[in-house]
Protein backbone atom coordinates (compact mmCIF):
# COMPACT_ATOMS: atom_id res chain seq x y z
CA UNK A 1 0.00 0.00 0.00
CA UNK A 2 2.59 2.50 0.79
CA UNK A 3 4.94 1.43 -1.83
CA UNK A 4 2.14 1.79 -4.65
CA UNK A 5 1.20 5.51 -3.21
CA UNK A 6 4.83 6.56 -2.78
CA UNK A 7 5.47 5.50 -6.83
CA UNK A 8 2.50 7.53 -7.53
CA UNK A 9 3.77 10.40 -5.78
CA UNK A 10 7.48 10.28 -7.17
CA UNK A 11 7.20 9.64 -10.79
CA UNK A 12 10.00 11.57 -12.05
CA UNK A 13 13.16 10.06 -13.90
CA UNK A 14 14.88 13.47 -13.56
CA UNK A 15 14.43 12.87 -9.73
CA UNK A 16 17.72 13.08 -7.24
CA UNK A 17 17.55 9.55 -7.07
CA UNK A 18 16.05 7.38 -9.46
CA UNK A 19 16.16 3.53 -9.41
CA UNK A 20 15.32 1.16 -11.81
CA UNK A 21 15.02 -2.28 -11.34
CA UNK A 22 18.14 -2.49 -10.00
CA UNK A 23 19.47 -5.80 -8.82
CA UNK A 24 23.34 -7.23 -7.72
CA UNK A 25 24.54 -10.53 -7.56
CA UNK A 26 27.20 -11.71 -6.21
CA UNK A 27 28.11 -15.38 -7.59
CA UNK A 28 24.62 -16.95 -6.46
CA UNK A 29 24.55 -14.50 -4.00
CA UNK A 30 21.50 -12.23 -4.12
CA UNK A 31 22.61 -8.84 -2.50
CA UNK A 32 19.68 -6.66 -4.40
CA UNK A 33 16.92 -7.95 -6.15
CA UNK A 34 15.29 -5.59 -8.25
CA UNK A 35 14.55 -2.10 -6.50
CA UNK A 36 12.44 0.71 -7.99
CA UNK A 37 12.80 3.61 -6.12
CA UNK A 38 12.59 7.40 -6.79
CA UNK A 39 13.62 10.16 -4.23
CA UNK A 40 12.06 14.09 -5.23
CA UNK A 41 13.78 16.66 -4.60
CA UNK A 42 13.96 17.99 -1.26
CA UNK A 43 13.15 14.76 0.53
CA UNK A 44 15.39 13.71 3.26
CA UNK A 45 15.14 9.68 2.58
CA UNK A 46 15.85 7.11 5.74
CA UNK A 47 17.30 4.04 3.80
CA UNK A 48 16.55 1.52 6.92
CA UNK A 49 17.13 -2.16 7.28
CA UNK A 50 19.78 -4.55 9.46
CA UNK A 51 23.22 -5.27 8.46
CA UNK A 52 22.90 -7.40 4.96
CA UNK A 53 19.89 -6.16 3.55
CA UNK A 54 21.18 -4.38 0.53
CA UNK A 55 21.73 -0.35 1.77
CA UNK A 56 25.58 -0.30 0.71
CA UNK A 57 25.46 -2.16 -2.40
CA UNK A 58 22.15 0.33 -3.58
CA UNK A 59 24.58 3.15 -2.30
CA UNK A 60 27.33 1.30 -4.09
CA UNK A 61 25.53 1.55 -7.56
CA UNK A 62 24.30 5.16 -7.15
CA UNK A 63 27.61 6.04 -6.30
CA UNK A 64 29.23 4.49 -9.03
CA UNK A 65 31.60 1.97 -7.01
CA UNK A 66 29.78 -1.35 -8.37
CA UNK A 67 27.70 -2.47 -11.31
CA UNK A 68 24.62 -3.15 -10.92
CA UNK A 69 23.50 -6.69 -12.53
CA UNK A 70 20.47 -5.60 -14.35
CA UNK A 71 18.41 -2.17 -13.81
CA UNK A 72 19.41 1.57 -14.00
CA UNK A 73 20.46 3.88 -11.59
CA UNK A 74 20.09 7.73 -12.49
CA UNK A 75 21.12 10.97 -10.38
CA UNK A 76 19.02 13.79 -11.42
CA UNK A 77 17.97 11.64 -14.91
CA UNK A 78 21.50 11.22 -15.40
CA UNK A 79 22.68 6.93 -15.88
CA UNK A 80 25.50 6.45 -13.21
CA UNK A 81 27.05 3.96 -15.36
CA UNK A 82 26.96 5.97 -18.80
CA UNK A 83 27.71 9.02 -17.61
CA UNK A 84 29.25 8.96 -13.92
CA UNK A 85 31.11 11.89 -14.24
CA UNK A 86 28.27 13.66 -14.77
CA UNK A 87 26.20 12.10 -12.28
CA UNK A 88 28.08 12.49 -9.88
CA UNK A 89 28.74 16.59 -10.12
CA UNK A 90 25.96 17.50 -8.14
CA UNK A 91 26.40 14.71 -5.10
CA UNK A 92 28.29 14.55 -2.02
CA UNK A 93 28.48 11.11 -0.66
CA UNK A 94 30.20 9.64 2.66
CA UNK A 95 30.56 5.88 2.02
CA UNK A 96 31.06 3.44 5.15
CA UNK A 97 33.83 5.07 6.80
CA UNK A 98 36.05 5.91 4.14
CA UNK A 99 40.17 6.21 4.66
CA UNK A 100 41.74 9.33 3.63
CA UNK A 101 45.42 10.17 2.63
CA UNK A 102 47.19 9.80 5.77
CA UNK A 103 49.79 11.97 4.31
CA UNK A 104 47.36 14.70 3.68
CA UNK A 105 45.60 17.02 6.33
CA UNK A 106 41.92 17.90 5.95
CA UNK A 107 42.50 21.31 4.73
CA UNK A 108 44.88 19.47 1.44
CA UNK A 109 42.23 17.11 1.19
CA UNK A 110 39.43 18.90 0.75
CA UNK A 111 41.62 21.09 -1.52
CA UNK A 112 42.19 18.08 -3.65
CA UNK A 113 38.27 17.28 -3.42
CA UNK A 114 37.14 20.61 -4.55
CA UNK A 115 40.38 21.05 -7.37
CA UNK A 116 39.11 18.02 -8.94
CA UNK A 117 35.14 19.01 -9.12
CA UNK A 118 36.70 22.19 -10.55
CA UNK A 119 36.02 24.40 -7.63
CA UNK A 120 38.03 27.75 -7.61
CA UNK A 121 40.71 28.86 -5.01
CA UNK A 122 39.18 30.89 -2.76
CA UNK A 123 35.51 28.98 -3.05
CA UNK A 124 37.52 25.68 -1.94
CA UNK A 125 39.08 28.02 0.98
CA UNK A 126 36.35 29.41 2.16
CA UNK A 127 33.70 26.60 1.73
CA UNK A 128 37.15 23.97 3.42
CA UNK A 129 36.87 26.79 6.56
CA UNK A 130 33.13 26.21 6.59
CA UNK A 131 32.75 22.64 6.07
CA UNK A 132 35.28 21.72 8.41
CA UNK A 133 33.73 24.61 11.61
CA UNK A 134 30.25 22.44 10.65
CA UNK A 135 32.09 19.07 11.96
CA UNK A 136 34.05 20.82 14.33
CA UNK A 137 37.48 20.04 12.90
CA UNK A 138 38.69 23.11 12.42
CA UNK A 139 41.29 22.98 14.87
CA UNK A 140 42.78 19.61 13.17
CA UNK A 141 43.08 21.37 10.12
CA UNK A 142 46.71 21.77 9.72
CA UNK A 143 47.21 18.06 10.89
CA UNK A 144 47.96 14.89 8.96
CA UNK A 145 45.14 12.64 8.58
CA UNK A 146 47.32 9.57 9.72
CA UNK A 147 46.97 11.18 13.37
CA UNK A 148 42.96 11.05 13.26
CA UNK A 149 40.59 8.45 14.86
CA UNK A 150 38.33 6.74 13.14
CA UNK A 151 35.22 9.13 14.58
CA UNK A 152 37.38 12.10 13.27
CA UNK A 153 37.58 10.69 9.59
CA UNK A 154 34.22 9.93 9.41
CA UNK A 155 33.32 13.87 10.11
CA UNK A 156 35.99 14.94 7.57
CA UNK A 157 34.21 12.56 5.09
CA UNK A 158 31.23 14.31 6.15
CA UNK A 159 32.79 17.56 5.73
CA UNK A 160 34.05 16.47 2.11
CA UNK A 161 30.48 15.51 1.30
CA UNK A 162 29.24 18.52 1.78
CA UNK A 163 32.45 20.98 0.03
CA UNK A 164 30.74 21.37 -3.09
CA UNK A 165 27.07 21.99 -1.50
CA UNK A 166 25.61 19.37 -3.24
CA UNK A 167 22.28 19.04 -4.05
CA UNK A 168 22.03 15.15 -3.19
CA UNK A 169 23.55 14.05 0.01
CA UNK A 170 24.03 10.44 -0.06
CA UNK A 171 25.23 9.22 3.10
CA UNK A 172 25.73 5.28 3.88
CA UNK A 173 25.40 4.62 7.95
CA UNK A 174 26.78 8.66 8.42
CA UNK A 175 27.01 7.95 12.26
CA UNK A 176 29.31 5.00 12.15
CA UNK A 177 31.96 5.13 14.34
CA UNK A 178 30.81 8.34 16.64
CA UNK A 179 30.72 8.93 19.81
CA UNK A 180 27.55 9.64 21.34
CA UNK A 181 28.31 13.48 21.24
CA UNK A 182 29.51 13.29 17.79
CA UNK A 183 26.60 10.95 16.95
CA UNK A 184 24.29 14.03 18.14
CA UNK A 185 26.22 17.25 15.92
CA UNK A 186 26.46 15.53 12.63
CA UNK A 187 22.55 14.64 13.58
CA UNK A 188 22.18 18.15 13.59
CA UNK A 189 24.09 18.93 10.19
CA UNK A 190 22.11 16.53 8.18
CA UNK A 191 18.99 18.10 9.80
CA UNK A 192 20.26 21.66 8.92
CA UNK A 193 20.70 20.37 5.37
CA UNK A 194 16.84 19.25 4.99
CA UNK A 195 15.84 22.72 6.48
CA UNK A 196 17.81 24.11 3.23
CA UNK A 197 15.73 21.77 1.10
CA UNK A 198 18.79 19.38 -0.17
CA UNK A 199 17.90 16.00 -0.86
CA UNK A 200 19.44 13.63 1.11
CA UNK A 201 19.53 9.34 1.11
CA UNK A 202 20.41 8.33 4.26
CA UNK A 203 21.05 4.64 5.32
CA UNK A 204 21.08 3.53 8.69
CA UNK A 205 20.11 0.53 10.77
CA UNK A 206 19.21 2.83 13.52
CA UNK A 207 15.05 3.58 13.22
CA UNK A 208 15.96 6.28 15.86
CA UNK A 209 18.12 7.98 13.89
CA UNK A 210 16.13 8.22 10.50
CA UNK A 211 13.02 9.20 12.74
CA UNK A 212 14.97 12.39 14.15
CA UNK A 213 16.53 13.08 10.45
CA UNK A 214 14.48 12.20 7.90
CA UNK A 215 10.65 12.84 6.87
CA UNK A 216 10.42 9.42 4.59
CA UNK A 217 12.03 6.45 4.93
CA UNK A 218 12.24 2.94 3.11
CA UNK A 219 12.57 -0.33 4.66
CA UNK A 220 14.77 -2.99 2.86
CA UNK A 221 15.46 -6.46 4.08
CA UNK A 222 17.18 -9.44 1.94
CA UNK A 223 17.74 -6.89 -1.06
CA UNK A 224 14.21 -6.08 -1.26
CA UNK A 225 11.80 -3.12 -0.59
CA UNK A 226 9.10 -3.58 2.40
CA UNK A 227 8.14 -0.59 3.06
CA UNK A 228 8.40 3.26 1.64
CA UNK A 229 6.09 6.01 2.81
CA UNK A 230 6.41 9.13 5.21
CA UNK A 231 7.84 8.93 8.75
CA UNK A 232 4.30 10.32 9.85
CA UNK A 233 2.24 8.56 7.81
CA UNK A 234 3.72 4.98 8.51
CA UNK A 235 3.39 5.94 12.44
CA UNK A 236 0.00 6.67 12.14
CA UNK A 237 -0.95 3.64 10.29
CA UNK A 238 0.98 1.06 11.90
CA UNK A 239 -1.51 -1.38 13.08
CA UNK A 240 -0.14 -2.77 16.44
CA UNK A 241 2.11 -1.28 18.88
CA UNK A 242 3.40 -2.91 22.38
CA UNK A 243 2.39 -1.64 25.47
CA UNK A 244 3.71 -2.29 28.86
CA UNK A 245 0.71 -1.75 31.64
CA UNK A 246 1.89 -1.42 35.27
CA UNK A 247 -1.17 -2.66 38.14
CA UNK A 248 -1.67 -1.81 41.69
CA UNK A 249 -1.17 -5.35 42.09
CA UNK A 250 0.97 -8.65 40.53
CA UNK A 251 -1.57 -9.88 38.41
CA UNK A 252 -3.11 -13.16 38.53
CA UNK A 253 -3.61 -16.31 35.88
CA UNK A 254 -6.78 -15.14 36.03
CA UNK A 255 -6.17 -11.21 34.97
CA UNK A 256 -3.88 -12.14 32.58
CA UNK A 257 -6.71 -14.20 31.06
CA UNK A 258 -9.05 -12.11 31.76
CA UNK A 259 -6.55 -9.17 29.55
CA UNK A 260 -6.15 -11.79 26.80
CA UNK A 261 -9.97 -11.83 26.56
CA UNK A 262 -10.22 -8.07 25.20
CA UNK A 263 -10.24 -7.71 21.79
CA UNK A 264 -7.80 -6.15 20.33
CA UNK A 265 -5.17 -7.21 22.38
CA UNK A 266 -2.74 -9.87 21.85
CA UNK A 267 0.54 -11.31 23.16
CA UNK A 268 0.26 -10.78 26.92
CA UNK A 269 3.24 -11.42 28.53
CA UNK A 270 3.93 -10.89 32.40
CA UNK A 271 7.16 -8.99 32.65
CA UNK A 272 7.32 -9.24 36.79
CA UNK A 273 6.72 -6.36 39.13
CA UNK A 274 3.23 -6.11 38.30
CA UNK A 275 3.97 -4.94 34.89
CA UNK A 276 2.43 -6.60 31.80
CA UNK A 277 3.15 -6.49 28.22
CA UNK A 278 0.63 -6.91 24.72
CA UNK A 279 0.32 -5.54 21.87
CA UNK A 280 -2.33 -3.53 20.68
CA UNK A 281 -4.12 -3.03 16.91
CA UNK A 282 -6.04 -0.37 16.06
CA UNK A 283 -3.61 2.51 16.52
CA UNK A 284 -4.68 5.54 18.83
CA UNK A 285 -8.17 4.63 19.24
CA UNK A 286 -7.57 0.90 20.01
CA UNK A 287 -5.26 2.30 22.64
CA UNK A 288 -8.15 4.28 24.43
CA UNK A 289 -10.47 1.48 23.91
CA UNK A 290 -8.31 -1.15 25.46
CA UNK A 291 -7.78 1.12 28.58
CA UNK A 292 -11.38 1.81 28.64
CA UNK A 293 -11.71 -2.00 28.61
CA UNK A 294 -8.96 -2.92 31.22
CA UNK A 295 -10.73 -0.71 34.09
CA UNK A 296 -14.52 -1.39 33.49
CA UNK A 297 -12.92 -5.19 33.95
CA UNK A 298 -11.92 -4.08 37.21
CA UNK A 299 -8.01 -4.24 36.96
CA UNK A 300 -6.51 -1.74 38.92
CA UNK A 301 -4.03 0.26 36.09
CA UNK A 302 -1.21 2.55 37.73
CA UNK A 303 0.60 3.06 34.19
CA UNK A 304 -0.25 2.42 30.94
CA UNK A 305 2.56 3.38 28.09
CA UNK A 306 4.06 2.68 25.06
CA UNK A 307 7.09 0.62 24.26
CA UNK A 308 8.76 2.06 21.24
CA UNK A 309 6.99 3.81 18.75
CA UNK A 310 4.84 2.50 16.14
CA UNK A 311 7.32 2.72 13.06
CA UNK A 312 9.71 0.47 15.37
CA UNK A 313 6.95 -2.13 15.36
CA UNK A 314 6.34 -2.28 12.00
CA UNK A 315 9.48 -2.05 10.90
CA UNK A 316 10.25 -5.34 13.06
CA UNK A 317 7.13 -6.85 12.01
CA UNK A 318 7.83 -6.31 8.15
CA UNK A 319 11.43 -7.78 8.70
CA UNK A 320 10.07 -10.48 10.93
CA UNK A 321 7.66 -11.28 8.20
CA UNK A 322 10.00 -11.06 5.51
CA UNK A 323 12.62 -13.06 7.12
CA UNK A 324 10.46 -16.03 7.59
CA UNK A 325 9.38 -15.94 3.63
CA UNK B 1 32.01 22.81 -12.39
CA UNK B 2 33.87 19.78 -12.88
CA UNK B 3 37.60 20.24 -13.69
CA UNK B 4 38.80 18.69 -17.51
CA UNK B 5 39.75 15.39 -17.69
CA UNK B 6 43.52 17.40 -18.59
CA UNK B 7 43.14 19.36 -15.43
CA UNK B 8 42.14 16.61 -13.41
CA UNK B 9 44.97 14.17 -14.17
CA UNK B 10 47.33 17.17 -13.67
CA UNK B 11 45.75 17.21 -10.05
CA UNK B 12 45.84 13.23 -9.63
CA UNK B 13 49.54 13.29 -10.03
CA UNK B 14 50.37 16.28 -8.46
CA UNK B 15 48.71 14.62 -5.42
CA UNK B 16 50.70 11.30 -6.10
CA UNK B 17 53.92 12.94 -6.21
CA UNK B 18 53.45 14.71 -3.12
CA UNK B 19 52.37 11.20 -1.68
CA UNK B 20 55.80 9.93 -3.11
CA UNK B 21 58.03 12.76 -1.12
CA UNK B 22 55.94 13.05 1.90
CA UNK B 23 55.43 8.83 2.42
CA UNK B 24 59.94 9.50 2.29
CA UNK B 25 60.04 6.67 -0.60
CA UNK B 26 61.47 9.48 -2.91
CA UNK B 27 63.74 9.94 0.36
CA UNK B 28 64.62 6.55 0.56
CA UNK B 29 65.42 5.56 -3.16
CA UNK B 30 67.54 9.33 -2.88
CA UNK B 31 69.80 7.34 0.14
CA UNK B 32 70.05 4.83 -2.49
CA UNK B 33 71.38 6.78 -5.14
CA UNK B 34 73.78 8.68 -3.13
CA UNK B 35 75.17 5.46 -1.92
CA UNK B 36 75.97 3.94 -4.89
CA UNK B 37 77.33 6.95 -6.27
CA UNK B 38 79.25 7.44 -3.28
CA UNK B 39 80.74 3.83 -3.60
CA UNK B 40 81.54 4.12 -7.00
CA UNK B 41 83.36 7.51 -6.84
CA UNK B 42 84.44 6.68 -3.07
CA UNK B 43 86.33 3.58 -3.50
CA UNK B 44 88.51 3.03 -6.26
CA UNK B 45 90.53 5.70 -4.56
CA UNK B 46 90.52 4.31 -1.36
CA UNK B 47 91.59 0.83 -2.53
CA UNK B 48 93.98 2.28 -5.52
CA UNK B 49 92.10 1.62 -8.20
CA UNK B 50 92.25 4.29 -10.78
CA UNK B 51 89.06 5.27 -12.61
CA UNK B 52 88.38 4.62 -16.12
CA UNK B 53 89.96 7.13 -18.44
CA UNK B 54 87.00 7.61 -21.30
CA UNK B 55 83.45 8.74 -20.42
CA UNK B 56 81.71 5.71 -22.16
CA UNK B 57 83.56 3.18 -19.89
CA UNK B 58 83.61 5.31 -16.51
CA UNK B 59 79.79 5.31 -17.27
CA UNK B 60 78.89 1.75 -17.98
CA UNK B 61 79.67 0.60 -14.49
CA UNK B 62 76.56 3.53 -13.15
CA UNK B 63 74.45 1.97 -16.06
CA UNK B 64 75.20 -1.84 -15.30
CA UNK B 65 72.61 -0.87 -11.44
CA UNK B 66 70.72 2.13 -13.41
CA UNK B 67 68.39 -1.08 -14.45
CA UNK B 68 67.89 -2.30 -10.82
CA UNK B 69 67.54 1.29 -9.67
CA UNK B 70 64.36 1.65 -12.93
CA UNK B 71 63.29 -1.37 -11.22
CA UNK B 72 63.26 -0.34 -7.61
CA UNK B 73 61.42 2.94 -8.77
CA UNK B 74 58.73 1.08 -10.06
CA UNK B 75 58.09 -0.90 -7.25
CA UNK B 76 57.90 2.05 -5.25
CA UNK B 77 56.47 4.50 -7.42
CA UNK B 78 53.96 2.38 -9.53
CA UNK B 79 53.29 -1.03 -8.11
CA UNK B 80 50.68 -0.04 -5.22
CA UNK B 81 49.12 3.06 -6.66
CA UNK B 82 46.06 1.32 -7.69
CA UNK B 83 45.67 -2.00 -5.47
CA UNK B 84 46.39 0.83 -2.72
CA UNK B 85 42.77 2.68 -3.29
CA UNK B 86 40.78 -0.39 -2.68
CA UNK B 87 43.14 -2.36 0.06
CA UNK B 88 43.43 1.20 2.28
CA UNK B 89 39.72 2.14 1.31
CA UNK B 90 40.71 5.56 0.16
CA UNK B 91 38.98 5.06 -2.87
CA UNK B 92 35.60 5.21 -0.95
CA UNK B 93 36.96 8.95 -0.91
CA UNK B 94 37.80 9.03 -4.28
CA UNK B 95 35.98 7.20 -6.48
CA UNK B 96 32.80 8.67 -5.60
CA UNK B 97 34.02 12.49 -7.27
CA UNK B 98 33.10 12.96 -10.54
CA UNK B 99 36.33 11.85 -12.07
CA UNK B 100 36.75 9.22 -14.48
CA UNK B 101 38.87 5.98 -13.61
CA UNK B 102 40.95 6.56 -16.66
CA UNK B 103 41.70 10.14 -15.26
CA UNK B 104 42.56 8.22 -11.79
CA UNK B 105 45.28 5.71 -13.94
CA UNK B 106 47.04 8.50 -16.30
CA UNK B 107 47.29 11.13 -13.16
CA UNK B 108 48.77 8.16 -11.11
CA UNK B 109 50.92 6.79 -13.92
CA UNK B 110 52.08 10.16 -14.69
CA UNK B 111 53.00 10.86 -11.15
CA UNK B 112 54.96 7.22 -11.24
CA UNK B 113 57.03 8.39 -14.22
CA UNK B 114 57.61 11.85 -13.15
CA UNK B 115 59.28 10.68 -9.95
CA UNK B 116 60.82 7.71 -11.55
CA UNK B 117 62.59 9.70 -14.77
CA UNK B 118 63.55 12.22 -11.72
CA UNK B 119 65.81 9.48 -9.99
CA UNK B 120 67.40 8.86 -12.80
CA UNK B 121 67.76 11.81 -13.90
CA UNK B 122 69.76 12.52 -10.77
CA UNK B 123 71.73 9.73 -11.02
CA UNK B 124 72.46 10.01 -15.03
CA UNK B 125 73.48 13.38 -14.02
CA UNK B 126 75.76 12.83 -10.88
CA UNK B 127 77.54 10.21 -13.09
CA UNK B 128 78.08 12.41 -16.04
CA UNK B 129 79.24 15.27 -14.02
CA UNK B 130 81.59 12.79 -12.33
CA UNK B 131 82.60 11.70 -16.08
CA UNK B 132 83.21 15.00 -17.24
CA UNK B 133 85.13 15.83 -13.92
CA UNK B 134 87.36 12.64 -13.54
CA UNK B 135 87.94 12.11 -17.67
CA UNK B 136 87.23 15.65 -18.90
CA UNK B 137 85.12 14.50 -21.91
CA UNK B 138 81.44 13.35 -22.06
CA UNK B 139 79.60 11.22 -25.04
CA UNK B 140 76.27 11.17 -26.55
CA UNK B 141 76.17 7.70 -25.96
CA UNK B 142 75.73 8.61 -21.96
CA UNK B 143 72.85 10.61 -23.16
CA UNK B 144 71.51 7.49 -25.14
CA UNK B 145 72.21 5.16 -22.66
CA UNK B 146 69.94 7.40 -20.40
CA UNK B 147 67.29 7.88 -22.92
CA UNK B 148 67.30 3.83 -22.94
CA UNK B 149 66.96 3.44 -19.14
CA UNK B 150 63.98 6.17 -19.11
CA UNK B 151 62.21 4.44 -21.93
CA UNK B 152 63.06 0.74 -19.56
CA UNK B 153 61.58 2.87 -16.82
CA UNK B 154 58.29 3.58 -18.71
CA UNK B 155 57.61 -0.06 -19.63
CA UNK B 156 58.31 -1.13 -15.71
CA UNK B 157 55.74 1.13 -14.61
CA UNK B 158 53.48 -0.32 -17.55
CA UNK B 159 53.74 -3.53 -16.00
CA UNK B 160 53.79 -2.59 -12.65
CA UNK B 161 50.56 -0.89 -12.98
CA UNK B 162 49.21 -3.83 -14.88
CA UNK B 163 49.75 -5.53 -11.51
CA UNK B 164 48.29 -3.13 -9.59
CA UNK B 165 44.84 -3.18 -11.20
CA UNK B 166 44.88 -6.98 -10.90
CA UNK B 167 46.02 -8.06 -7.42
CA UNK B 168 44.25 -7.28 -4.17
CA UNK B 169 47.24 -6.53 -1.95
CA UNK B 170 49.62 -3.93 -2.23
CA UNK B 171 52.23 -6.54 -0.71
CA UNK B 172 51.26 -8.51 -3.36
CA UNK B 173 51.74 -6.14 -6.23
CA UNK B 174 55.08 -4.78 -5.20
CA UNK B 175 56.65 -8.00 -4.61
CA UNK B 176 55.22 -9.64 -7.41
CA UNK B 177 56.75 -6.42 -9.81
CA UNK B 178 60.13 -7.00 -7.90
CA UNK B 179 61.01 -10.43 -8.36
CA UNK B 180 59.26 -10.42 -12.34
CA UNK B 181 61.99 -7.92 -13.13
CA UNK B 182 64.50 -9.15 -11.14
CA UNK B 183 64.21 -13.07 -11.15
CA UNK B 184 61.23 -14.30 -13.32
CA UNK B 185 62.23 -12.18 -16.76
CA UNK B 186 65.86 -12.91 -16.47
CA UNK B 187 65.21 -16.66 -15.72
CA UNK B 188 62.82 -16.45 -19.27
CA UNK B 189 65.36 -14.31 -21.08
CA UNK B 190 67.72 -16.85 -20.16
CA UNK B 191 66.25 -19.85 -20.98
CA UNK B 192 64.83 -18.87 -24.32
CA UNK B 193 68.06 -18.77 -26.11
CA UNK B 194 68.63 -22.70 -25.34
CA UNK B 195 65.56 -23.45 -27.10
CA UNK B 196 66.62 -21.22 -29.80
CA UNK B 197 64.25 -18.24 -29.07
CA UNK B 198 65.77 -14.66 -28.83
CA UNK B 199 64.65 -12.93 -25.65
CA UNK B 200 63.95 -9.66 -28.05
CA UNK B 201 60.57 -9.15 -26.26
CA UNK B 202 61.66 -9.67 -22.26
CA UNK B 203 61.71 -6.09 -20.94
CA UNK B 204 64.83 -7.20 -18.67
CA UNK B 205 66.63 -8.66 -21.80
CA UNK B 206 65.78 -5.28 -23.70
CA UNK B 207 66.88 -3.28 -21.19
CA UNK B 208 70.94 -4.78 -21.76
CA UNK B 209 70.85 -2.15 -24.31
CA UNK B 210 71.18 1.10 -21.78
CA UNK B 211 74.63 -0.46 -20.62
CA UNK B 212 75.49 -1.76 -23.95
CA UNK B 213 75.47 1.59 -25.39
CA UNK B 214 78.33 2.47 -23.87
CA UNK B 215 80.46 -0.53 -25.11
CA UNK B 216 79.34 -2.60 -21.75
CA UNK B 217 81.74 -4.05 -19.19
CA UNK B 218 83.95 -5.14 -21.72
CA UNK B 219 85.50 -1.74 -22.39
CA UNK B 220 87.67 -2.41 -19.12
CA UNK B 221 87.65 -1.86 -15.59
CA UNK B 222 85.21 1.10 -14.44
CA UNK B 223 85.02 2.15 -11.32
CA UNK B 224 84.07 -1.37 -10.39
CA UNK B 225 83.58 -2.83 -13.38
CA UNK B 226 80.36 -5.54 -13.46
CA UNK B 227 79.27 -8.44 -15.28
CA UNK B 228 77.50 -8.30 -18.52
CA UNK B 229 76.88 -10.52 -21.44
CA UNK B 230 73.48 -12.49 -22.55
CA UNK B 231 71.56 -11.18 -25.47
CA UNK B 232 71.23 -7.59 -26.66
CA UNK B 233 69.02 -6.99 -29.23
CA UNK B 234 69.68 -3.63 -31.14
CA UNK B 235 68.29 -0.21 -29.58
CA UNK B 236 65.54 0.17 -31.66
CA UNK B 237 63.55 -3.17 -31.07
CA UNK B 238 64.28 -2.64 -27.08
CA UNK B 239 62.79 0.76 -27.47
CA UNK B 240 59.67 -0.62 -29.70
CA UNK B 241 59.54 -3.46 -26.89
CA UNK B 242 59.87 -0.86 -24.23
CA UNK B 243 57.07 1.43 -25.83
CA UNK B 244 54.45 -2.01 -26.38
CA UNK B 245 55.02 -2.67 -22.54
CA UNK B 246 54.19 0.66 -21.47
CA UNK B 247 51.00 1.34 -23.66
CA UNK B 248 49.90 -2.11 -23.85
CA UNK B 249 50.38 -1.97 -19.65
CA UNK B 250 49.03 1.47 -19.48
CA UNK B 251 45.72 0.24 -21.42
CA UNK B 252 45.35 -2.69 -19.67
CA UNK B 253 45.44 -0.88 -16.00
CA UNK B 254 42.81 1.43 -17.37
CA UNK B 255 40.20 -1.11 -18.43
CA UNK B 256 41.00 -3.64 -15.24
CA UNK B 257 40.64 -0.83 -13.23
CA UNK B 258 37.65 0.72 -14.78
CA UNK B 259 35.77 -2.68 -14.33
CA UNK B 260 36.95 -3.62 -10.97
CA UNK B 261 34.40 -2.54 -8.01
CA UNK B 262 34.60 -1.12 -4.53
CA UNK B 263 32.85 -3.91 -3.01
CA UNK B 264 35.33 -4.95 0.55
Amino acid sequence: MFMESARAESPSREAPVHLEGVGKEYGHFTALKSLDLTVPEGTSLGFLGPNGAGKSTTIKIMTNLIRPSRGRAALFGIDVRREPTRALARIGAVIETPEFYGYLSPIETLAYAGRLRGMHKSEIESRSEAVLGEVKLREWADHRIQEFSKGMKQRLAIAQALLHEPQLLILDEPTSGLDPRGMVEVRDVIKSLTGEGRTIFMSSHLLGEVQEVCDEVALLNHGELLIRGSVRELSRGAETSTFQTTFLQSPTQADLELLASIPGLEEVKAGGDATVNFRISGGQEGQARILAAMVSRGLKVTTYRPVGSPLEQLYLDRIQESDRL
Amino acid sequence: MTASSLAQVFIVATYEIRKYIRGRRLLGILILVGLIVGLFLGLPPALGIRYATTPNAFVSTFATFASLLVILSGVLFAADALVAEHEKRTGYFLFPNPVRREVLVLGKIAASLIVSVAVISLYYGTAALAALAITGSLTWDVGLSYLYAVGYATSVVGIAYVLSATLKSTVAATVLTFFLFTLIFGIVGAILPLAKIEPWFIPTSASAIIGNVLGGPSLGPGPGGGAGGGFVPDPATSLLVFAAYAIVGGILAILLFRRRELSS
